[in-house]
């Protein structure tokens, strides 16, 4: 390769690791939040199945 | 004591609540929040251009432009860097808000909006530092430096760590909520001093960018795209989060009282 090309391009491939991980750790992050909010929505559903069960047992006493 | 709306009708605050019409944008939003930060993201890598670094020894012509520089490819971190930060900005501006609204009303769900925009707040910080510290350790050499704003960011951090680990600390209710808004009015004060540090103390390592408009107008469509995304998924998370702690609230809420009943 041209010297003056590699040169200009030096730092092209050592800083690609950096750049990948920063991206890919900004989506894990964002996914991380999207997740604890569905696991809260299914516990959240875990509880209303609870309060209806109890709501039936109440209304057959 | 809590105060709860119905016990004041005179002055009744406007609470946020599930099913209101910024809950009609949250889906929206997140989908163009994807849609926004993917096209910037191509954009960032396809469209802007490199910058340029150091001078090399000569001129080389590349797609028919003459290159006299290293061409910094760890710049494009810039393009997510940047929005995360302001995202983050606006979340903790708006848990300042909320937070104020709690200690004067005294009302929980103020409290709520408060801690979900710090949480939000939260997740863009992490987003930044990791960004920001993967883009230190290539172009400066070290991964932490005692820069000015890499050090108001830095103790921005530190109080929603606080704020999250007194909230933790505290079980009485009224108690954790007044001194939560506190510290989130603490972090709320560190944002204006963070984002001005650069100005106020001159840094040669952190740029102003806007001031100085460093940018190209590719760069600068790039980053509009990003920043865009970044904004419309932060309000998406908002309304979702609040969605989904309102329901868990109200749902403890119908089983005390269900076991009151029994």
């Amino acid at each position: 390769m041209n010297p003056l090309l590699e040169a200009i391009y030096s730092t092209i491939i050592p800083s690609a690791p950096f750049i990948i991980a920063a991206y890919a750790l900004v989506w894990v992050a964002l996914f991380v939040f999207v997740i604890i909010a569905i696991k809260g929505f299914k516990n959240s559903e875990k509880q209303l199945a609870v309060l209806e069960e109890e709501v039936e047992k109440l209304k057959t006493k | 004591m809590r105060k709860d709306s119905k016990e004041n009708p005179q002055k009744k605050p406007t609470l946020p609540e599930v099913g209101q019409w910024p809950d009609k944008l949250a889906m929206p939003a997140l989908i163009g929040g994807a849609v926004f930060t993917t096209v910037g993201f191509l954009l960032a890598f396809l469209y802007a251009g490199p910058v340029n670094g150091a001078a090399v020894d000569g001129v080389e012509v590349i797609n028919g432009e003459l290159v006299g520089n290293v061409l910094l490819l760890s710049q494009k971190i810039f393009y997510f860097h940047m929005p995360l930060g302001i995202a983050s900005f606006i979340a903790i501006g708006f848990a300042v808000y909320y937070a104020i609204r709690y200690l004067r009303s005294k009302e929980v769900r103020f409290d709520t909006c408060s801690r979900i925009c710090m949480e939000v707040g939260l997740v863009f910080v992490v987003g930044t530092m990791v960004t920001g510290d993967l883009w230190t350790r290539f172009e400066w050499g070290v991964w932490w430096t005692w820069d000015p704003r890499l050090t108001t960011y830095l103790i921005l951090t530190l109080l929603i760590i606080a704020y999250f680990v007194l909230r933790s600390a505290l079980k009485e209710p009224e108690r954790r909520a007044s001194y939560a808004s506190v510290v989130a009015i603490l972090a709320g004060i560190d944002v204006p001093i963070c984002y001005g540090i650069t100005r106020l103390v001159p840094s040669s390592l952190h740029p102003v960018i806007i001031r100085e408009s460093g940018m190209t107008p590719d760069m600068v469509i790039a980053l509009m795209f990003c920043m865009i995304g970044m904004m419309l998924v932060a309000y998406a998370f908002y309304r979702i989060r609040f969605r989904q702690v309102r329901i868990a609230e109200r749902t403890q809420a119908l089983k005390e009282r269900l076991e009151d009943f029994e």
